[in-house]
C-alpha cells in the first residue's frame, strides 16, 4: 500500500538573524499543530548534501519552502537538489505585513512578537498545505 | 585581517541534535566569545547555485579563517559542506557525544530544549569556546 502523501515543510537553516527563527518556528507550529499528520519536516542540510532517501521522498510529495532572507537557501537548494518547490514563503514579507509586531532580536529564546509572527505565518502555510493536498487528490 | 573563527552548526530542523547545535552556536557567538567568532549558515556552503546569490562570501570566509563545525547527527552535513568548498574545518564537535556524556541532562524536544537541554547546550558551547581560545593562542 502506498503511504499517505504529506506536504514537506522546509525552513531555511538560518541562525544568524531572527528571520530564520520565524521560519523554523512556523514550520514547527505547522507540523505539530495546524497541519499535524498532513505535513512533515526534513533537514535542509541533508537536502543540500543530496541524501538520496530524502530527495526521493521530496520528489514524491509536495514541498513548501520558508526562507528568512533574500539568499533563499531553502528555495534555491530545493530547486537545485529536488528540482521543484510547490509553494514558497518569505518570513520578511510576514514581518512587513505585521509592522505592529516588530520581532525581537533574540534568537534563543525567541521573543513574544517573534512567536506571534510565526503563528500568523503558520496559519498561511497550513492553508497552503490543505490546498496542495487538495491538488494531490484532484490529480489522482 | 582580524582573526575570527567561523562557527557552523548543522542546525538540522528535523532533529534534536540540530536544535542543540544551533543553541550551542548561538551561546558561543552571543555570550561566550562574541568578539572572536561569527555564525556561518551551513546550507550556503553546499548550494552550488547560490554563488550567483552571494553564497560565495561564506565559502571564502571559511577559506581564510579557522572554522568549527557542530554536527547534530552522524551525517556530518556541516563538516562535509565546509570540507568540500573551503577546506577541512579546524575542529568538529558531535552533539551525540555530549548527549552520551551527560545522560542526566534530558532536553525536552527539538522544538523546546527546556532547562536541562539549555544546560547541555551551554556545556557544548563552553567546550567550543575553549577550542576558540586555543585557536587564538596558536
Amino acid at each position: 500500500m502506498m503511504s499517505e502523501k504529506k506536504v514537506f515543510i522546509i525552513p531555511c537553516s538560518g541562525i544568524g538573524k531572527v528571520f530564520g527563527s520565524i521560519g523554523r518556528e512556523t514550520a514547527y507550529i505547522v507540523v505539530n499543530e495546524l497541519a499535524k499528520g498532513k505535513s512533515a519536516l526534513e533537514c535542509l542540510p541533508l537536502i543540500v548534501k543530496g541524501k538520496k532517501e530524502v530527495i526521493d521522498k521530496l520528489k514524491l510529495n509536495k514541498v513548501i519552502a520558508i526562507d528568512g532572507c533574500p539568499l533563499k537557501c531553502s528555495y534555491n537548494n530545493l530547486m537545485e537538489n529536488v528540482g521543484k518547490v510547490d509553494a514558497q514563503f518569505m518570513t520578511t514579507d510576514n514581518v512587513k505585513e505585521n509592522r505592529d509586531l516588530r520581532p525581537e532580536s533574540s534568537i534563543i529564546p525567541i521573543g513574544e512578537h517573534t512567536k506571534q509572527l510565526s503563528k500568523k505565518l503558520a496559519v498561511k502555510v497550513s492553508q497552503e498545505v490543505d490546498d496542495l493536498l487538495k491538488q494531490n487528490k484532484e490529480g489522482e | 585581517m582580524r582573526k575570527k573563527v567561523g562557527i557552523i552548526a548543522c542546525s538540522g530542523e528535523e532533529l534534536l541534535g540540530g536544535t542543540l547545535s544551533r543553541a550551542a552556536a548561538r551561546i558561543v557567538v552571543e555570550k561566550l566569545r562574541p568578539q572572536e567568532t561569527i555564525i556561518l549558515c551551513a546550507p550556503l556552503f553546499a548550494a552550488g547555485g547560490l554563488e550567483r546569490h552571494g553564497g560565495q562570501e561564506e565559502r571564502n570566509f571559511a577559506k581564510e579563517h579557522p572554522t568549527i563545525t557542530i554536527e547534530g547527527c552522524e551525517e556530518e552535513c556541516a563538516k562535509i559542506a565546509v570540507d568540500k568548498y573551503s577546506g577541512p574545518p579546524t575542529a568538529t564537535f558531535y552533539i551525540k557525544e555530549f548527549i552520551d556524556a551527560h545522560p542526566k541532562l534530558k532536553p525536552v524536544s527539538r522544538e523546546d530544549l527546556g532547562e536541562e537541554g539549555m544546560k547541555l547546550a551551554e556545556i557544548i558551547a563552553e567546550k567550543i569556546a575553549k577550542k576558540v581560545d586555543e585557536l587564538f593562542i596558536s
